[in-house]
């Protein structure tokens, strides 16, 4: 068989594939599209043949485009929508976290540990913290939470500078836990440097407000966001980190097969603490400056904080777990 | 004359349906020139955002305009390439002004994680200035892949494998069989001989047909023309 009979005699096989692809490329599939996967597999076959016969490059080219294309169409696949958010939100995700047992104690560790540090150290010897915080830093933990407020004061005076601050926590916040977790690509390293830096600032600020501020109007700002934000920060730090060993700790693949693999994981990781951090974003935006009494905001913080915790420990719980 | 595969765009893959289909990657360049014009895009969308949200301050108040900016750069600075590449195209504007597009190593659609993967890590791409880690790490893969493309198994390649022309080249030669099997490097080496020699001097194609002078026997303009007939009969679909 001649090349140029081969041609003939299938073409009008392939000029239908195409017929079919364009239908449903354009969204508008007619009634035949269920010969799609036959035709398509037979275009493949004839792909094959001119490879082995040798049929010339343009033959193979056109049935190579005509193979990417409806490998392409019948590839395509159409996302779970909500019912796949919500599968993620209180399944995969939560089981996710707890499959990294491990590297769930180190993030915490890597964050919770300068905090702690540094919020305790500071009362006694403020310079350190104050070296973290910088003159700017400190002149605005003192205009917000300085000797002269109370928890009582309002912090906003209306709605718009609550959207204003909830759209700069996300830009903010959110962003750097997606930084976080790209910083893992550089084995760990970034992911390192971030949780350790945010949890030293947050202690040092901790630190200086009890050195020099009023503590009661911080804590009961803060209360209510921060767990799912502080947790998010620890999450986030999880997902570098599981990128970064990747690399460095391939195990029984090879670096790339691992990247891909922990890359997948990784995005789970993320995802999750990226939501979470964009919903401490709403509390801390429309409730946390709200002038009710201390007592409501450590009760809010409280029940936050077990929601949070149960939440990343309870939720879509293992069937088999022991 | 056929050389190892080394510098080539054209990428095989295999599919599950056991056919082995070429995808061609894109390189740097190509893929500069197209962020570039993603990056104009960006700053005009903004812009123009930014005084859309000035006019309207007014009514909806300073604070909250701020705001909106805010969000919508948010989202614009991480997901204006997740958001085009979900499109029905896989490409960004810029993407598609090159006639570029984003599939997975395996020729299938982008999805959407791998989408936000390889954008996320977009940033360590740009470190530590203007994508220098992103393009040390394409000149090292074989698939010009940069290290979000790497974590998310994807490559940008061309959006139309390219269907050649057969133009009618005015060739005075007799199509002629070559003496012995040629591989398909060869082959589409020859076919892109003939394709591309109006471009050249005289001398450049002189030049080249040389280089296969131990398949035409000859050398100088006889060479040339052997060197066209094969090409002939090749592009007539090697039956002569």
């Amino acid at each position: 068989m001649t090349p140029a009979h081969f041609e003939t005699e299938n073409a009008p096989r392939w000029e239908r594939l195409q017929t079919l692809l364009d239908e449903v490329e354009a969204g508008k599939p007619s009634a035949d599209v269920e010969e799609l996967p036959l035709l398509f597999r037979q275009a493949c076959h004839d792909l094959s043949v001119a490879q082995h016969r040798m049929y010339g490059p343009r033959l193979v080219e056109k049935l190579n485009a005509l193979a990417i294309t409806g490998y392409r169409v019948l590839e395509r696949r159409i996302s779970g929508g909500w019912e796949r958010l919500y599968f993620l939100v209180f399944r995969e995700f939560p089981r996710a976290v707890r499959a990294e047992r491990g590297l769930f104690w180190f993030c915490m560790a890597q964050f919770w540990l300068p905090f702690l540090f540094l919020a305790i150290w500071t009362p006694f010897d403020p310079e350190w913290a104050m070296s973290i915080l910088g003159p700017e830093g400190m002149i605005q933990m003192e205009m917000m939470y300085g000797r002269g407020t109370s928890p009582m004061d309002y912090m906003r005076e209306e709605f718009g500078s609550n959207f204003g601050m909830f759209a700069f926590y996300i830009w903010n916040n959110v962003g750097i836990d997606l930084r976080t977790f790209a910083g893992g690509l550089l084995g760990g390293v970034g992911s390192i440097i971030i949780m350790l830096f945010n949890g030293a600032h947050i202690g040092a600020a901790t630190g200086y407000i009890h050195h020099a501020c009023n503590p009661e109007t911080f804590y009961s700002f803060v209360a209510g966001h921060s767990a799912p934000e502080l947790m998010g920060v620890v999450i986030s730090g999880m997902a570098g980190m599981r990128l970064g060993l990747a690399l460095v700790k391939p195990g029984p693949y090879d670096r790339k097969t691992a990247l891909v693999l922990g890359g997948r994981r990784a995005l789970v990781l993320i995802t999750g603490a990226a939501l979470m951090t964009a919903f401490a974003a709403v509390i801390e935006g429309f409730w946390s400056a709200n002038p009710f009494p201390p007592p409501i905001k450590y009760t809010v913080g409280a029940v936050m904080w077990t929601l949070t915790l149960g939440y990343l420990f309870l939720s879509g719980k293992e069937r088999h777990a022991a | 004359m056929a050389s190892a595969p080394l510098a080539d765009t054209l990428q095989p893959v295999e599919l599950a349906d056991g056919v082995e289909i070429h995808l061609r990657v894109a390189g740097p360049a190509v893929r500069s020139v197209a962020w570039l014009i993603d990056l104009i895009i960006f700053g005009i969308t903004l812009f123009v955002l930014w005084l859309i949200l000035l006019f309207t301050s007014a009514g909806i108040g300073m604070q909250t305009a701020m705001g909106l900016f805010m969000l919508c750069a948010f989202v614009m600075s991480w997901f204006y390439n997740v958001i085009f590449e979900m499109g029905k195209r896989s490409a960004t504007p810029g993407q598609r002004t090159m006639g570029l597009k984003v599939a997975s190593v395996s020729g299938a659609p982008v999805r959407l994680p791998q989408s936000i993967i390889r954008n996320l890590l977009r940033v360590i791409d740009f470190m530590p200035m203007g994508y220098m880690f992103g393009l040390i790490c394409c000149l090292f893969t074989q698939r010009f892949q940069r290290l979000g493309d790497l974590v998310a198994d994807t490559v940008v390649v061309y959006a139309e494998p390219k269907e050649s022309k057969t133009k009618a080249i005015q060739v005075n030669v007799q199509p002629q069989a070559p003496s012995l099997v040629l591989t398909r490097a060869e082959q589409a080496a020859l076919l892109q001989f003939l394709e591309r020699a109006p471009q050249w001097s005289d001398a450049r194609k002189v030049e080249l047909s040389d280089v296969i002078e131990p398949l035409t026997g000859k050398t100088g303009l006889a060479g040339l023309s052997t060197t066209c007939s094969l090409g002939l009969w090749l592009q007539k679909g090697g039956n002569g």
